[in-house]
């Protein structure tokens, strides 16, 4: 008889010890996967600010430049397919498109004086010069976070729990590798 | 062997240790690692500075470094505002105002809080107008002195604060000739009609052209007085003068002297449109770009 209390004593400990660790795990998956979301919700602010300058842009742009139409064209489609994008991959390799699309309109720009002397095109570039900053400050962020989270995800015995509760893996706000056609160089 | 460890221990530390970007100095405000401030300035920038931040927390900081070593300026920047902790905690209204003379680039980096209130377009165009003219020259002083005013002014006027001892000054440089010489003809031409005016009221006895004439002469006269041209005000004056006797007794100039008047009509129409309004708005600097 007092065997068994103490069998059941121990298993009942084990039990409640398992639970605990079970709770906290639990916790600070929420936390980190709150972080990350937040991160989400950065980048997205930010994204949304870039292709809300884009259309401003191209209207001053225009005015200066009558026969650069493929440019200004690929910079308008690469902000449609940004504003389109859904999910972090697509949004991270719109918004990657869409750097080079405004990178080849900034060299063309360079022979346009008038439009380089602008008030309304220098503060328009200003601005962003300063989203994209905010961009890659946003994405660093969010690339650490999601390394953390996706490590304690999958430790054992972490991802037990992460399992239990369906916390998938998050991805990287990255552009793959492969899909990159032009290499990415910064004229500025 | 002891030694040896220790020496090495050392060297590891020394390794691990993350590349440096600068510390605070005691001031925290001024950190001029570059070495190219005046002590007035550096004065100028610590005073404001603290009298800025008992008012509104919000905290203002110059940083000139020698280079970025080998760091992007905007990277650096973020890293440097982050580490100094620039501004209050929660309402994360700091302003890093940044130099790397060897790269010749200079960056505003604004905190949060304050980017309500000093948006990417409006530092660019700050740049453009207070600061970038003066680095240009190797004005450093100058330029981070005149554009830390305008960004203190901008921030008081935001938190309702009283700056009216700052003086931020536009760099004019290419249009003070230009200027010069609307503000020398409209002198000659005014000095003249007044003069000729107060010589045809005392012959014709019709007083009131002249008085009209001397009011809008005050009027200049007030204007060039509150303007930040106000070493021309002497030139003004013995012009005046000069030119007044010579408009008095311009009865004695026959052909010669009606020719001047018209020419100088010319003059009026060109000072008024051009010259002393534009004196205050006055276009910004041409330069678009932030490195200098």
């Amino acid at each position: 008889m007092k065997k068994g209390y103490i069998v059941l004593g121990v298993i009942g400990a084990i039990i409640l010890l398992g639970v605990i660790y079970g709770v906290s795990t639990y916790n600070s998956l929420v936390s980190l996967k709150e972080t990350v979301d937040a991160d989400v919700s950065e980048i997205d602010n930010q994204l949304e600010r870039r292709a809300d300058l884009i259309p401003n842009l191209v209207n001053t742009v225009k005015g200066y430049m009558k026969h650069e139409e493929d440019v200004i064209a690929s910079v308008t489609e690469a902000r449609a397919n940004l504003v389109g994008a859904s999910n972090i991959k697509d949004k991270a390799e719109a918004n990657e498109k869409l750097d080079q699309a405004l990178n080849a309109l900034l060299v063309i720009v360079e022979n346009y004086p008038e439009l380089k002397a602008n008030e309304n095109f220098i503060n328009l570039q200003d601005e962003l010069a300063g989203t994209e900053n905010r961009i890659s400050n946003a994405r660093r962020n969010y690339n650490e976070d999601v390394k953390k989270y996706n490590q304690s995800i999958k430790h054992f015995p972490k991802n037990i729990i992460a399992n239990m509760f369906n916390y998938d893996e998050a991805e990287y706000f990255e552009a793959d590798e492969s899909k990159k056609d032009v290499p990415n160089v910064d004229f500025n | 062997m002891k030694k040896i460890l220790i020496i090495l221990l050392l060297l590891f530390v020394f390794l691990l240790e993350p590349k440096a970007l600068v510390k605070p100095t005691k001031e925290f405000y001024v950190n001029d690692y570059a070495n190219i401030l005046s002590n007035e300035t550096e004065e100028f920038i610590i005073n404001h500075s603290q009298s800025l931040e008992a008012k509104t927390k919000a905290q203002i900081v110059v940083v000139t470094v020698l280079n970025l070593e080998g760091e992007n300026l905007e990277t650096y920047a973020n890293k440097l505002f982050n580490e100094f902790g620039i501004g209050d905690a929660k309402e994360n209204n700091g302003l890093l105002l940044l130099l790397a003379l060897d790269e010749r680039l200079f960056r505003v980096e604004v905190g949060y809080g304050l980017e309500g209130i000093l948006p990417d377009g409006l530092t660019g165009r700050y740049q453009d107008d207070y600061i970038i003219p003066y680095l240009k020259e190797n004005k450093w002083d100058e330029g981070i002195k005149n554009g830390y005013s305008a960004f203190y002014k901008k921030i008081c006027e935001e938190y309702n604060i009283d700056a009216d001892d700052i003086v931020v000054q536009q760099n004019d440089n290419e249009n003070i000739g230009e200027l010069f010489f609307v503000i020398l003809y409209s002198i000659m031409f005014y000095g003249f009609i007044l003069g000729h005016n107060f010589y045809l009221a005392k012959k014709n006895k019709r007083y009131f052209p002249s008085i009209i004439m001397s009011i809008i002469n005050i009027l200049i006269y007030v204007l060039i007085f509150f303007s930040k041209y106000q070493s021309f005000i002497m030139l003004w004056v013995i012009s005046e003068l000069i030119l007044f006797f010579i408009g008095i007794n311009s009865h004695n100039i026959k052909n010669g002297g009606s020719g001047i008047y018209f020419g100088g009509s010319g003059g009026f129409g060109g000072s008024s449109g051009g010259g002393f309004s534009g004196g205050g708005g006055s276009s910004g600097g041409g330069g678009s770009s932030r490195g200098f």
